[in-house]
């Protein structure tokens, strides 16, 4: 199949409505009903239009259960459009929903939440540590949503151009690029920001203190890294966080 | 703070709720950016953002990762960034050690409170599920505008109690605390530094990634010494 020229009917409309496709998630359908939701103004385009038999049973079809990253879903929803629009087999559409949840939530995962996410709110961090001011939450919201609405944007149009061949936009030369440098980036950026935080807190204060705090957060991390402690963060920092405000309290 | 100040802090912890999983998902719910909205609601947004970089640090070890349960930073991010606010003239440790209390806590409520709203979100699904296969737009709308109704009140619901919550401790501690202020800042800097440290672990693993993040530390650390003592 040849990549496509034409333009998605739709195309804003469906974008914008990407930004919503985990509005109704749920363990039945997890994404389905708002990858349907996001579909539907290309949809309007099928002979019939609006409300017709054809409309009707493609939108049926795009609310079945899906899951993917969130960024990426665009790459099914454009691929899955297109093969509606040309009136692709009904199995064939479905195969190829179901195939590509796996490989766009894993590559999201790792791109996003494991490395693009970090790293700018490790960017923020650092910034603020410096005495950007309210400059650092504004940096971290533009360079992560640069980043974002580019995956977004990139992965709606890869999707409906490439179609049922929509797997060769997953190995293009900027998405390995991105796969190669995300985890590096996202590493050296936090690895960055938690001197500098921790610096930041402790300014001014004697050796000791310098040498508590360091100590303490080591052990904390090991604590929780090596598994020997087998509760969340959440609950380790509310029990020590706790139990300093009990000894605040009964001070004597 | 004024009943404005209260509406206009209770309609941003809303927002950055829904931020968090349904709708747009552009990070307004990280603490860095809910805390600063926080405090920009009460006319101080550096405050906000004192105690949203405090709290990023802790959500560093979150990923929203899809069907899990993980904690949503957002709305008591919102409600500790204004009650800084409201002390923009200085805090205590101990108060400052409250007020974290009350946003981690927050953070951990909300994961379930998502599963609880995607609970809701099935019978929707479940009771018009005929309507779905058989392409009804009205429905499908009906199931997105439910989905989204629900996860606002979640959001305003948390940001209304963890601004309750965390103004009673506040108060409390600051009448009730006896000790000096340093078990506090040492608790404060251990549990945020400590769990950052551990997330920046967890994401580089053991093989090669550990390098940069090691990389990173060292760096952190010069750049730690030169510019900031």
């Amino acid at each position: 199949m040849a990549a496509l020229t034409r333009s998605m009917p739709g195309f804003p409309r469906v974008l914008a409505r990407l930004f919503a496709i985990q509005a109704a998630w749920n363990s039945e359908r997890m994404q389905g009903v708002g990858f349907g939701y996001a579909a539907e103004p290309a949809l309007r385009a099928l002979e019939g239009g609006a409300g017709g038999e054809r409309y009707r049973a493609a939108l049926g079809r795009q609310c079945a259960f899906f899951n993917a990253h969130p960024y990426l879903a665009g790459l099914a929803v454009g691929a899955s459009v297109r093969a509606e629009l040309e009136g692709a087999p009904v199995e064939k559409m479905e195969r190829l929903r179901g195939a590509l949840c796996g490989p766009l939530g894993s590559l999201g995962d790792r791109l996003f939440w494991a490395s693009w996410l970090p790293a700018c709110a490790a960017i923020g961090i650092i910034l603020a540590a410096f005495g950007a001011g309210m400059w650092a939450p504004l940096a971290f919201l533009a360079l992560y949503n640069v980043g974002h609405v580019v995956a977004r944007v990139w992965a709606l149009r890869a999707g409906w151009r490439r179609g049922a061949m929509v797997a060769l936009a997953l190995s293009a030369p900027p998405v390995r690029l991105a796969s190669r440098i995300a985890a590096p980036l996202a590493g050296v950026a936090v690895g960055f920001a938690i001197p500098v935080a921790f610096a930041r807190q402790t300014a001014g204060a004697p050796l000791w203190a310098y040498a508590s705090a360091a100590g303490g957060a080591v052990l904390v991390a090991a604590l929780l890294r090596l598994g020997l402690i087998r509760v969340g963060a959440a609950t380790v920092c509310a029990v020590i966080l706790g139990a300093t405000w009990v000894l605040g309290m009964l001070w004597f | 703070m004024s009943w404005l100040e209260v509406a206009i802090v209770l309609a941003m912890g809303t927002l950055v709720g829904l931020d968090q999983a349904s709708v747009p998902q552009v990070m307004l719910s990280r603490p860095l950016v809910a805390g600063s909205l926080g405090g920009l609601a009460v006319g101080h947004p550096l405050q906000g953002l004192a105690i949203g970089v405090l709290l990023e640090l802790f959500a560093l070890e979150t990923l929203p990762v899809g069907g899990a349960r993980y904690s949503d930073w957002g709305p008591g991010s919102v409600a500790v960034g204004a009650l800084m606010g409201m002390h923009w003239n200085g805090i205590e440790a101990s108060a400052l050690l409250g007020l974290v209390l009350v946003a981690v806590a927050t953070a951990w409520v909300s994961g379930w409170l998502i599963l609880a709203v995607r609970r809701l979100n099935v019978g929707d699904v479940a009771a018009r599920r005929s309507a779905l296969d058989a392409g009804d737009l009205g429905a499908v709308l009906a199931v997105q505008r439910a989905g989204l109704l629900r996860d606002a009140v979640r959001g305003l619901g948390l940001t209304a109690v963890a601004l309750g919550a965390g103004d009673l401790v506040h108060h409390l501690l600051e009448t009730s605390w006896r000790g000096p202020q340093w078990p506090a800042q040492l608790a404060l800097v251990t549990t945020s530094v400590g769990v950052a440290l551990y997330a920046g672990w967890r994401l580089a693993g053991l093989g090669r990634h550990a390098l940069w993040f090691v990389g990173g530390l060292g760096a952190g650390t010069v750049g730690a010494l030169l510019w900031l003592r």
